[in-house]
Formats: structure tokens, C-alpha cells, sequence
């Protein structure tokens, strides 16, 4: 839809399709058993240096920082192809946007040059970052002390997406003068860092998260003290709307497959598809891939022209697309039966991604919560 | 206000007001010794959570994940020590003889933990309805006797109850279906008994059980009406097992491939066929066919009720104990109106559940399966008479042809259809509300955890895998509702027709 509407994303499109089928989904089943399998660790770096090597991981960034310079629409538009096919990936592309916008909201142009012109490969261009977290929702975050022309860091910090695979960490710590907290970069090869083994979760499981302790390791300040919640909010707002471009993305992969499955597969002698059940859980499906498609263009529109209110736009959607997409997919395992629940096929899979990226940018109830104070002052 | 006989033709109409008010009529009439046993069920369910299921619940999950070959083996011998599969076994057939509702009570307890555990030990008993809904009491008395001496050697022997095919899964639960579906069990009569080709998927304990309720047809084209119900002993010749399926959750419990290459099944070993039925009863074998899912259903959905319930449970605990621990903005977040709120409405929607699948236990204790044991003299009797008499007296007659033919007619004959109607409509409804509602408590801590429930030592993300299987198995929730709907509800739709459309 997106493309419809803006054909300037026409080739990116071509480009995240073809990619997406010849790189992406004949490793889905493999991939997704990351942590564990046989799946050797160079192999999904090969996978994060072709999309690094595509321009993926730059989507939005300004060109000036050998970023494609291009606006939410483009990055959405990507994200959601991607996560048709393996959502893991989509997350690896968020999270390298959402450390490049708290940078460009904190206008720290130092920061961005030190990364991103001199990145020789996916490593070093793609900065982690606890995409699942609100820091401000956060009890605990590391401790930031001034140190000579910078500061040390010291504490731990949870569910660091790519902590294990990249050079550089977007970490949000306190520093105890301050009331709120601020955003150091940190090198996450520095030996003062303690890297967990990687966390299994429920979802997106090609997308490596650790934890990490820190412990008196040197960091350079992204914008000013005590400004982080305001580069978060700032960042977020927009990343809402891609957060909710993946699900959208998804929900269209969980149809996709539900309604193949159901025209092959027959009950009671004809396709499953024939049985007027089947097609209003269709129907149903097929109606909440169209809303979370609409909100996620014209919350892209929102953003792009500027318009009042985008913000709170950006986060409905996110709330709204999220639980769209965990009905869905729910329905989606339920319309292969036995079969949608068994690995061999790609329903289960998006049964755990939607929700593991419902969590994104912190707890979904406390963002209603943001919202409504938004709305009502 | 209203004379006797016209309160009563009041309360007889449709909806006839007993039969929508269960546990008022019959809660009162329950032996009360079945209230110490389901307690002590309950207790030992617990007692077996902080000792066996709660330390190894995530640990083997894990295990699974990292080999998706490994079987918990162990664990199943652990069910064994603690005597778990002969627990609901009667004492007729040498088991302890625990009232049968009080399985729902303990899967709960045990589903809270871990339903995949809690399947391993269920779907066992799964396999015994089968077994004895058939009826055969000379085959029910062989594997029951099988199943207790698994307990007392220490090698588990358990029941599986085989009935999905790669191709017919919804349609092998509904005779409608059955008789238009694509079967491929094939059995084909010979001197002495069957000979048996095809497979069986996603069949629950496949690779930990010794004997298999098999069901097959002689005729493929008209499955309905030429189902046999065969049982198949692991190591007979032509009977292997295949794969057990890579499953998003409840990996302790394997879904094995069952494969069956001209696998001779002797007569002795035929506990349902055409023949068999005409010997009995008038009715249609298709008719016979209905009714014994029915009353395996009528059994099995109720426990997967509970399980639904387990996994409302396990999650509204696992919020529970997160909201607890955690601060938003420096309070409590269970300080805050809305966690209240959502915990809340999970706690309700546990005991919303239950309140259905002991429903559907009380249909099957009072109008089902188990009405034979309720009767509160026979369940007196065979509570306190020693496990020696039923050995040394009533055993022998088991062997009996007389003793199937009573047992056969009792549930064929003898039952009032309106019955059968009530149990197996709400054993589809505690099923589908109980499994959507622990679906839906999953959802909710998820939401109400963040990232915390995404990681697998939460144990959150766990029982949102572990449940969705529960809206498939035993029928999907789509045909437990149709279900309801043929059962209950059609009455008052006259010109309703089922899987027709």
C-alpha cells in the first residue's frame, strides 16, 4: 500500500522482495533455532553484512553519514517485506534506526561520524541498542560517572539487542547528579564489559540479545546530560510507526499462509477454505491486515507531512497494529491446525514474533498511559 | 406462588432448567468421600509441582530446544514412581480407583506448572477412556493389568490414544466428516484378525506408550460406517514409530509418527468392528461410532478444560508474582488501579473456567461415562472393598463375554441420547471457553510483563506456547463449537444441519 501511494519505493521494494525470498526464506527454519542448532555464528554475520552491504542498515540516515537519506515511509515499507518472510530481520534494521535516531535527536554529529563513515562492515555500522526498553520506565540502569573529557559507566543493563555481535552500544545510564538519565555510546569490546551468553526468548530469535555489566567502562555522552527521555521520545515516535509497519508485515505473511494451507487442505471431502467458518476467520484476518496496513501508511503520510499530532498518531497505531497482529496470528496457527503449531511450518513462528514485537519500546500498557496524558494534558 | 406440577412443566421446558444448572442439582448428591480424594489429588498434585514439575519444567523445555531428538524419559518414570498412571485406573481393573472428575482438579494443579507435564500424565488416561469406552472388558482388564505392573516393575506403561492421520485430523472426530474424508489407515480382515497399514500423526506420548488404541477402516471410502478400533502393543511385527514432531510448546510431551506395514492385529485384540457391534446392539456402526468419540470426548475435553485452566493459571501467577516485584515510577506496580484491574480479571477468568469444566464433569458424572461409579452404592463399594476381592472375585468374570455385552449395552443401549447430547456439548464448551480463556491470561501477562515475559527463564513465554496447542487438540475450538451448537443448542434450530453447508 505504501508503494502505491509513493512510487519512489518501487525499487526498494524490488530490492527487500528479492531479498527477502532468495536470501531470507530459505534459512527461516534454521535461523530461528538461535541460539541453539548448528547455526554457526558467521553464518548469520554473513547474514547482517548482506543487508549492511544492501544499505539496509541506513535507511533513514542522512546521507551525510553514508546513510540512503530516506523518510519513515521507506523504512516501513522494508521492514514489513522483511518481516513477512522472517521477522528477526526486521528487528536487526530496527534497532540499527532506532540507535540512529536517538543520535540524530540528540544532534550528535561527532558520535554519528565517529560510527557510521568509518564503519568497515555490519559490526561496526550496527549500534546495539535495548529496543525493548523505555529507559524512563527502567529501575535500574547503569550508573554514568564524569571521568576527564568523558565518563565511566557501571551497572547492568537488560535485553541488549545485537549486544553480542556489535562494536558499538546506544546505553542509557544515570548519572547521579542528574534527575533524569542520559545516552553514552559505548564500545562494547571494551574489557570493562561483561557479555551474558544469548537469551532465548519467545520470538525473533535470529536477532541475538544479551545482558551486560559494565564495569567502570568509558563512554562519550550523546547530546547532553540528562536529556535522554526527551531524544527517546522524540526517537520513538517515529520508531512506533515501524514497529508497527513489522507486525503489519506480519499479519500479512500469517494470511498469506493461512488462506494457501486452506485452499490445499481438505475436511469432510473439499478444501477447508469451503466451510463458511474458515473464510469469516478469514474474513477476519483479512480485514485487520488491511486496518494495520492503512494505519501504518497513513501514519507514514502523518509523519512525512509533518502533521499535527503525528506523534500520538505513531503510537495508536503501534498499540492498535500490535493487537491486530496477535489475534491474527493466533487465527493464523488455528487455520492449519496440528500442522500451524509444528515448526515445518511458518505460522508458530509469527505466533511468538507478533508478541516479542508488541513488546518493543517498553510495556504497551504504560504507552496507552503516555498517550492518554498526551491527549488529555 | 406456583403449584408443584407447574413449576415443574416450567423448569421441563427447553432450555430444560436442570440441564442448564448442573451443579445445583448435582453438587449435593456427590458422595462426600469424593471431596477428601479430590483434595488429596490436589495436594499430591501440588506436592509433585515443588518437587518434581516446578524444578524441571524449564530445564527440559530447554533440553527439547536445544536436541529436538530428546525425550524426557526420566520424567515419565518420575509420573510412574508417583504412581500417576494408575491413579484414575478403577480398582475393578486394579488401580487406585480415584474418583474420575478428580483428574480435572490435579491437571490444573499440575497445568499451572507445566501443561506439557501435565499432558504426559493426561493424555494417558486419554488412552484408558478409549480403551474402556470400548467396552471390551477382557482387553480393559489386560492393559489396565499391563499399565499397573509398569508401576510396580518401575517401567512405565502407558495408553495412546491414535486417531489424526497426515490427511484427516478434524475428520476422523465427526462421523459427518469421517464418512467424506481423506482416511488412510486401511484394515483389512483376515483369518484371526487384521492386517493393518497406514500411520498416525501427532499422537500425543507416541514414543513412551506401550499399548495404542488404533483406529482404522476397513473401507477407506466409507470411514464412518467401517471403523475398527484395534489396540496395538509396541514391538508387534509391521508397527514402528516414526518422527515426534518439532512443536512450538509442550515439548515434553512428544506427537509422534505411528507407522503400521502390514501389522497383524489378532482378534483378541479387536475391540471395536462392525461385527463386533451387531452383536450388541441394533444400532448403526455409525451410529456406535458417534457415540463412542462422543463419550471419549465427553471425558478428554473436560481435562483439556483443565488444562486451559492450568495455563490461565500458571499465567495470572507469573504476572501476579511480577507485578509484585516490580516498581513503576518508584510504587508498586500492584499499587496501580490498572494491574489491579488486569489481575483481576485473569484471577476471573480461572475461575470462570473452572466453574465450565466442572460443569462438563458433573454431565459426565451424573448423565455420562462415569454415571456407573457415581451411583453412590457402587462408588462406596468400590472404595472401601480391598483390591483383593475385586482380584479374586470380580476379576475372572471380566473375561467373560457377558460381562462386555453388559458393559456394551449399558453405554450403547442403555443411555438416554438427550444424555449423551448434554455431556459431550459441554465437554466442547468447557474445552473451547477454558482453552480460549488461557489463551487470552497468557496474552495479558505477556502485556502486562514487557520484555521481562519474553525471556525464557520468565516462564511467561513458555505457557503462551504451551497453550495455543490446547485451542487445537481434541478437536479444534472451531469444531468443539459446532459441536456445542449440534448438541445443545439445535433444538431450538430446527432446521439446522451439520456439516452440510
Amino acid at each position: 500500500m505504501l508503494t502505491a501511494l509513493n512510487n519512489d519505493l518501487k525499487p526498494f521494494e524490488d530490492l527487500i522482495t528479492k531479498f527477502s525470498r532468495e536470501e531470507l526464506k530459505p534459512h527461516v527454519e534454521v535461523h530461528d533455532r538461535y541460539p541453539f542448532g548448528d547455526l554457526d555464528v558467521d553464518v548469520i554475520e554473513a547474514g547482517f553484512n548482506k543487508i549492511y552491504d544492501l544499505g539496509f542498515l541506513g535507511i533513514m540516515l542522512p546521507e551525510k553519514y553514508t546513510g540512503i537519506g530516506q523518510g519513515i515511509s521507506t523504512l516501513c515499507m522494508m521492514l514489513g517485506h522483511v518481516a513477512e518472510v522472517d521477522a528477526s530481520y526486521s528487528l536487526i534494521i530496527f534497532t540499527s534506526a532506532l540507535s540512529q535516531e536517538i543520535i540524530l535527536s540528540a544532534q550528535a554529529d561527532s558520535i554519528a561520524e565517529r560510527i557510521y563513515p568509518k564503519a568497515k562492515d555490519a559490526k561496526e555500522y550496527l549500534v546495539a541498542f535495548p529496543s525493548f526498553t523505555d529507559p524512563g520506565q527502567s529501575k535500574t540502569l547503569p550508573e554514568a560517572s564524569p571521568s576527564g573529557k568523558g565518563y565511566t559507566l557501571t551497572g547492568k543493563l537488560d535485553y541488549l539487542v545485537l549486544g553480542s555481535f556489535s562494536k558499538w552500544a546506544v546505553i542509557p545510564a544515570r548519572i547521579s547528579s542528574n534527575r533524569g538519565y542520559s545516552f553514552f555510546l559505548v564500545n562494547l569490546n571494551d574489557r570493562g564489559v561483561t557479555k551474558s551468553e544469548p537469551i532465548f526468548s519467545l520470538g525473533l530469535h535470529a536477532c541475538p540479545i544479551i545482558d551486560i555489566s559494565l564495569n567502570n567502562v568509558s563512554a562519550r555522552i550523546i547530546g547532553e546530560e540528562g536529556e535522554g527521555e526527551r531524544y527517546f521520545e522524540t526517537a520513538s515516535k517515529i520508531m512506533h510507526a515501524a514497529a508497527a509497519s513489522i507486525n503489519a508485515g506480519i499479519i500479512r505473511g500469517s494470511l498469506r499462509e493461512a488462506m494457501d494451507y486452506t485452499k490445499e487442505r481438505e475436511q469432510g471431502g473439499r478444501p477447508v477454505i469451503n466451510w463458511s467458518e474458515v473464510r469469516m476467520i478469514l474474513a477476519n484476518m483479512a480485514i485487520k491486515a488491511k486496518v494495520a496496513e492503512l494505519c501504518v501508511t497513513q501514519t507514514c503520510r502523518a509523519i512525512d507531512e509533518n502533521l499535527k499530532d503525528w506523534g500520538m498518531i505513531s503510537i495508536a497505531t503501534a498499540l492498535h497494529v500490535h493487537d491486530l497482529a496477535c489475534e491474527v496470528v493466533t487465527d493464523g496457527v488455528q487455520l492449519l491446525g496440528g500442522n500451524g503449531y509444528m515448526k515445518d511450518y511458518g505460522q508458530e513462528k509469527r505466533y511468538r514474533d507478533a508478541r516479542q514485537v508488541q513488546a518493543l519500546l517498553g510495556l504497551a500498557p504504560l504507552k496507552k498511559l503516555v498517550l492518554i496524558k498526551e491527549i488529555v494534558g | 406462588m406456583l403449584k408443584r406440577s407447574k413449576v415443574k412443566s416450567y423448569t421441563k421446558k427447553f432450555p430444560r432448567f436442570e440441564n442448564e444448572s448442573l451443579s445445583l442439582y448435582y453438587a449435593p448428591r456427590m458422595p462426600k468421600a469424593m471431596i477428601k480424594e479430590t483434595e488429596e489429588a490436589v495436594a499430591l498434585a501440588r506436592k509433585f509441582n515443588d518437587e518434581v514439575a516446578r524444578p524441571l519444567s524449564l530445564e527440559l523445555d530447554r533440553k527439547t530446544h536445544e536436541d529436538p531428538d530428546y525425550l524426557p524419559v526420566e520424567l515419565v518414570k518420575k509420573a510412574n514412581e508417583w504412581g500417576f498412571y494408575t491413579m484414575w485406573i478403577p480398582k475393578l481393573f486394579g488401580g487406585k480407583g480415584f474418583n474420575l472428575p478428580s483428574i480435572s482438579y490435579f491437571l490444573e494443579e499440575v497445568g499451572s506448572v507445566c501443561v506439557g507435564i501435565a499432558n504426559v500424565i493426561g493424555v494417558h488416561y486419554l488412552g484408558m477412556a478409549a480403551c474402556m469406552m470400548l467396552s471390551n472388558t477382557r482387553i480393559i482388564k489386560r492393559v489396565m493389568n499391563d499399565v499397573v505392573e509398569g508401576e510396580k516393575t518401575g517401567e512405565p506403561c502407558l495408553i495412546s490414544y491414535c486417531i489424526t492421520e497426515p490427511t484427516a485430523g478434524t475428520d476422523v472426530e465427526e462421523v459427518d466428516l469421517e464418512a467424506k474424508g481423506r482416511l488412510g489407515c486401511h484394515a483389512r480382515k483376515v483369518p484371526g484378525g487384521y492386517i493393518l497399514n497406514g500411520s498416525k500423526i501427532f499422537i500425543s506420548n507416541g514414543h513412551f506408550s506401550t499399548w495404542n488404541v488404533v483406529y482404522a477402516y476397513t473401507d477407506l471410502k466409507k470411514g464412518a460406517d467401517t471403523k475398527v478400533a484395534l489396540m496395538v502393543k509396541r514391538g508387534m511385527k509391521g508397527f514402528s514409530l516414526g518422527t515426534h514432531e518439532n512443536k512450538m510448546g509442550q515439548r515434553v510431551c512428544p506427537a509422534s509418527v505411528l507407522n503400521f506395514e502390514d501389522c497383524f492385529v489378532p482378534d483378541e485384540l479387536v475391540a471395536m468392528d462392525p461385527d463386533i457391534i451387531k452383536s450388541y446392539t441394533k444400532k448403526t456402526p455409525r451410529n456406535v461410532n458417534m457415540q463412542h468419540i462422543d463419550y471419549v470426548f465427553s471425558i478428554s475435553r473436560a481435562g483439556v478444560g483443565a488444562f486451559g485452566v492450568g495455563v490461565a493459571r500458571g499465567a495470572f501467577e507469573t504476572a501476579m508474582k511480577y507485578a509484585n516485584e516490580t516498581e513503576i515510577d518508584g510504587k508498586p506496580m500492584v499499587t496501580y488501579e490498572w494491574v489491579q484491574c488486569r489481575l483481576a480479571e485473569m484471577y476471573a477468568n480461572v475461575r470462570l473456567g473452572r466453574l465450565a469444566y466442572t460443569e462438563a464433569n458433573l454431565a459426565n458424572q451424573h448423565r455420562g461415562a462415569y454415571n456407573i461409579l457415581q451411583m453412590k452404592p457402587i462408588y462406596y463399594y468400590l472404595k472401601y472393598l480391598p483390591v483383593s476381592y475385586f482380584k479374586k472375585v470380580i476379576a475372572p468374570l471380566l473375561d467373560k463375554p457377558i460381562a462386555t455385552w453388559i458393559l456394551s449395552k449399558w453405554y450403547i443401549d442403555w443411555q438416554k441420547p438427550d444424555d449423551q447430547h448434554l455431556t459431550t456439548g459441554l465437554a466442547s464448551m468447557a474445552k473451547f471457553s477454558c482453552t480460549d480463556l488461557g489463551v487470552r491470561n497468557c496474552q495479558m501477562a505477556l502485556e502486562l510483563m514487557g520484555k521481562a515475559g519474553l525471556r525464557h527463564d520468565s516462564g511467561a513465554e513458555k505457557i503462551i506456547r504451551d497453550a495455543k496447542l490446547l485451542q487445537i487438540y481434541e478437536g479444534t475450538n472451531q469444531l468443539n463449537r459446532i459441536n456445542l451448537f449440534k448438541s445443545i443448542v439445535a433444538p431450538a434450530c430446527p432446521k439446522a444441519t451439520f456439516f452440510e453447508e
